[in-house]
């Protein structure tokens, strides 16, 4: 008799869970308000255990580690000292950099994203996934797809967000997939998360043109095209390129920037990739206003490109209701125009 | 709270079953808390293990060794839906193998004797391996990677032997505190 309920009772779950896998997956976001509330109280809990078990391991940590400290304290001393030379040549091929950049209008601006701080607080404890959860959430402005960097390397990107926490996927994960680019020549590839180098600290680049030129060493950014990574961002360093005869490409090893086996703090980059697609959305709404103004100021010198500024508010105040994160690449030709002149008018007002 | 209501039970002996149950029920929901709390938050920062041991599942398949289906049921579904709120991605994918491992192993209670801990180890690796086979399956073979050996040696291996080490202390605990409660 009871061995009969509990079958029942078993396949009912089982009915249950499987048709929850299948709603959740066909609807994103269906669970989000059960999920924040959990994590609502939660999310303190671990934070605490976390903090709690990460003061007494430092503690331990502490009095192990003096004297190694002492010995690297010696050699960073010797470091600074390179590094304050390299940083007088780097100031000055950094000011012929801007130069060399005004005269392209490479207004790129890598690297000066606005960037959250944020604390690791839990992981996934199974090697299978590499997936962590950081203490900051919706209140702070954290969104799905943000970028997440740490030792000035990507470290991954956001997949889930509550109210007071958020979900980050490492790039070193299996399922990652980073659209990336040799900073030096510029050929895009794709690096991928693999589980099978991931405890060499390898992730693994493919689909580069047979014909890129690429070397051991070189530097691999995130790549302007990518969808979700902002461009410009340290991923890591090719090693072992070579040509794949088979599939016609280039395949190789990258060493990644970060440093993922003691991540504690990360920071969160603001802007996120879509934005960049579309000017017309009600975040950018306030933002387009202020550029008008700005522009209306200097009117004299830039009449015409105060109209098209005027034209995009104006398309941002009539299609404000709509959700813009679905809009990627639905973008028409006026608004892209629209969002060039916008680019150029921010750097303006950075001047200014 | 333990050592209050136990004092409380002479006195009011008609309560007696009902704070008994409760307090069970309460034990039951803390120890799943705090071993979710422990698996996610402590153990990945401890940097010499090569693998967590799963915690959540090892309660989960020795409550329903000790209660039998119906209860390793509903313990499992606990565990399955922390973890499923926890992180994103389909929710039920680690309800249903909770709920799954809670079943079946709710049929081994039959066999089950005081003291003895050789069932318990040998259900541990069979059920890490149900566990982790399902995880494969679905989240790692559909996109054709299959390199199995690497998997089996570096990610199930180290996540069992640990697992088994932690198995040889909390069962013993969990069945005390079980042992505990019931008297």
């Amino acid at each position: 008799m009871e061995n009969r309920k509990s079958k029942y009772i078993f396949i009912v779950l089982t009915v249950l869970c499987v048709m929850m896998i299948v709603l959740s997956s066909v609807k994103d976001g269906l669970m989000n308000p059960i999920r924040n509330t959990i994590g609502y109280v939660l999310v303190p809990l671990q934070s605490g255990v976390n903090r709690v078990g990460y003061g007494l391991y430092e503690e331990l940590q502490d009095h192990r580690n003096l004297k190694a400290v002492q010995e690297e304290n010696k050699r960073l001393n010797e470091q600074i000292d390179l590094l304050t030379e390299e940083n007088n040549r780097l100031a000055q091929n950094e000011g012929e950099l801007s130069r060399l950049r005004d005269l392209y209008a490479l207004d790129q601006d890598y690297l000066q994203y606005e960037k959250v701080a944020a604390r690791v607080i839990a992981k996934d404890s199974e090697n299978w996934f590499q997936v962590f959860r950081i203490d900051k959430g919706s209140q702070d402005g954290i969104r799905v797809d943000q970028n997440v960097m740490a030792n000035g390397g990507l470290v991954g990107i956001v997949t889930d967000v509550g109210l007071n926490y958020a979900t980050v996927r490492s790039i070193i994960d299996d399922e990652s997939r980073v659209s990336a680019m040799c900073l030096q020549s510029s050929s895009t590839c794709i690096v991928a998360g693999d589980l099978t180098l991931y405890q060499q600290g390898r992730l693994r680049i493919t689909d580069m043109q047979k014909n890129a030129t690429i070397q051991d060493g070189d530097r691999i950014v995130t790549s302007n095209i990518s969808s979700k990574f902002m461009p410009g961002i340290l991923v890591g360093y090719a090693v072992d390129i070579q040509d794949d005869e088979k599939k016609l490409m280039k395949t190789g090893y990258l060493i990644p920037a970060a440093d993922f086996d003691d991540l504690t703090e990360v920071l969160v980059l603001k802007d996120v990739k879509s934005d960049s697609f579309l000017d017309t959305n009600e975040g950018q709404d306030v933002l387009m206003k202020n550029l008008t103004e700005t522009t209306v100021a200097e009117e004299s010198s830039a009449a015409d490109e105060a109209t098209t500024a005027a034209d995009g508010q104006s398309i941002a105040s009539t299609e404000a209701s709509s959700q813009w994160p679905g809009m990627e690449g639905l973008t028409p030709l006026s608004e892209i125009t629209g969002e060039t002149s916008a680019s150029a008018d921010s750097t303006s007002e950075d001047a200014g | 709270m333990n050592a209050v209501t136990k004092r409380k039970l002479p006195k009011f002996k008609p309560l007696k079953r009902k704070t008994k149950q409760r307090l069970r029920i309460l034990f039951y929901i803390a120890s799943l808390g705090l071993a979710f709390l422990i698996q996610t938050s402590v153990f990945p920062l401890i940097p010499f293990l090569a693998a967590s041991p799963n915690l959540l599942l090892i309660l989960t398949f020795s409550f329903g060794f000790l209660h039998g289906s119906l209860p390793g049921m509903i313990y499992g579904l606990g565990a399955g839906l922390l973890m499923d709120l926890f992180y994103s991605g389909p929710f039920g994918f680690y309800s249903l193998v909770f709920v799954l491992i809670g079943y079946l192993n709710g049929f081994f209670s039959r066999f089950y004797y005081e003291e003895y801990i050789t069932l318990p180890m040998f259900m541990c690796v069979f059920n890490l391996l149900i566990y982790h086979i399902y995880i494969y399956m679905f989240r790692f073979l559909i996109r054709l990677k299959l390199n199995l050996l690497y998997y089996g040696l570096h990610v199930v291996l180290p996540s069992i032997v640990f697992s088994l080490l932690v198995t040889l202390v909390l069962y013993r605990f969990f069945f005390s505190a079980h042992e505990r409660i019931e008297r």
